[in-house]
């Protein structure tokens, strides 16, 4: 196992990817509705609507208020 | 923009440009058994804030390995899998040059530049490239085993962020980009997933789940 590197550069800029994989407006379009599905498909803790959290959890929820 | 001058060097000499320092050139077989790979080094780089670059995504019409050698410069790291450096099955039994040569140009680079440049080598098999290059030795591998998650793993544990996904995160997206190939490949008109215009897709939708990641408060 090599000796791990720390990187500590800035990730790219979005205008910078583009830049650098240039793809169709069509194609842009495409992938950012997949990108929509994997973020419906994946709700984070603070967004998730209330019917996604588990009914346990509703419950102690509901019991501590 | 002007490029500062690396220090130690004086002023006027002739020195290469500071590569870009989240750039990867990644030196990989272009064959069909190496798809799932392929895709977890991409969706991995990104994942990890890292930028990977193949040969072929740079056009023009000088020669292929002046231009690869000009990607090897611009770019501060690369990873080099050795793991399909083998004898071809087709008639002809031919072993597979290119990725030891691109390697080999990789470490002549390294050596006259060492803090312009950092390669690692990646084999599926521990002690295998002591047998197929034994010139390295020395040089310690990464193992994937030939598996996208354990390529995942390996470059988590060779790239370090402050902040970095879990391995289960990058695998999830992982998942996500390599299950939506087939709709890019359809998308481009191929069935090659090296097709330029197909990396450059991979690139894009690596990107952008990596900037959903980058916007997801980190979990306690």
């Amino acid at each position: 196992m090599p000796k791990p590197i720390h990187i500590t550069a800035l990730p790219p800029t979005p205008e910078e990817i583009a830049r650098l994989f240039p793809i169709s407006k069509a194609s842009e379009k495409a992938l950012l509705a997949l990108v929509e599905e994997f973020k419906a498909s994946h709700p984070h803790r603070e967004d998730a609507p209330a019917s996604s959290i588990r009914p346990e959890k509703r419950r102690k929820r509901a019991s501590v208020s | 923009m002007r490029l500062p001058v690396p220090s130690g060097r004086k002023r006027g000499a002739s020195v290469p440009p500071f590569p870009d320092p989240v750039g990867v050139f990644l030196n990989i077989p272009y064959d069909e058994e190496f798809t799932s790979l392929y895709v977890a080094y991409i969706v991995g780089l990104f994942q990890l804030d890292l930028v990977p670059h193949l040969a072929f995504e740079i056009p023009g019409g000088d020669r292929r390995l002046d231009r690869i050698f000009r990607l090897i410069q611009s770019c501060r790291y690369s990873l080099h899998d050795l793991s399909r450096v083998e004898v071809s099955v087709t008639s002809a039994a031919v072993p597979r040059f290119n990725m030891p040569l691109e390697l080999g140009m990789t470490i002549t680079w390294q050596q006259l530049h060492p803090q312009l440049h950092t390669w690692f080598v990646w084999e599926s098999e521990p002690y295998r490239i002591q047998r197929s290059a034994s010139d390295l030795n020395g040089s310690d591998a990464c193992i994937h085993n030939g598996r996208p998650e354990e390529v995942l793993r390996e470059l988590r544990n060779a790239f370090h962020r402050d902040r970095m996904p879990s391995v289960p995160e990058m695998l999830d997206r992982y998942r996500f980009v390599h299950n939506n190939l087939h709709a890019i490949l359809l998308r481009n008109g191929t069935t090659n997933p090296y097709d330029r215009s197909v990396f450059m897709e991979l690139c894009r939708l690596s990107n952008f789940l990596a900037d959903v990641l980058r916007h997801t408060p980190p979990t306690v």
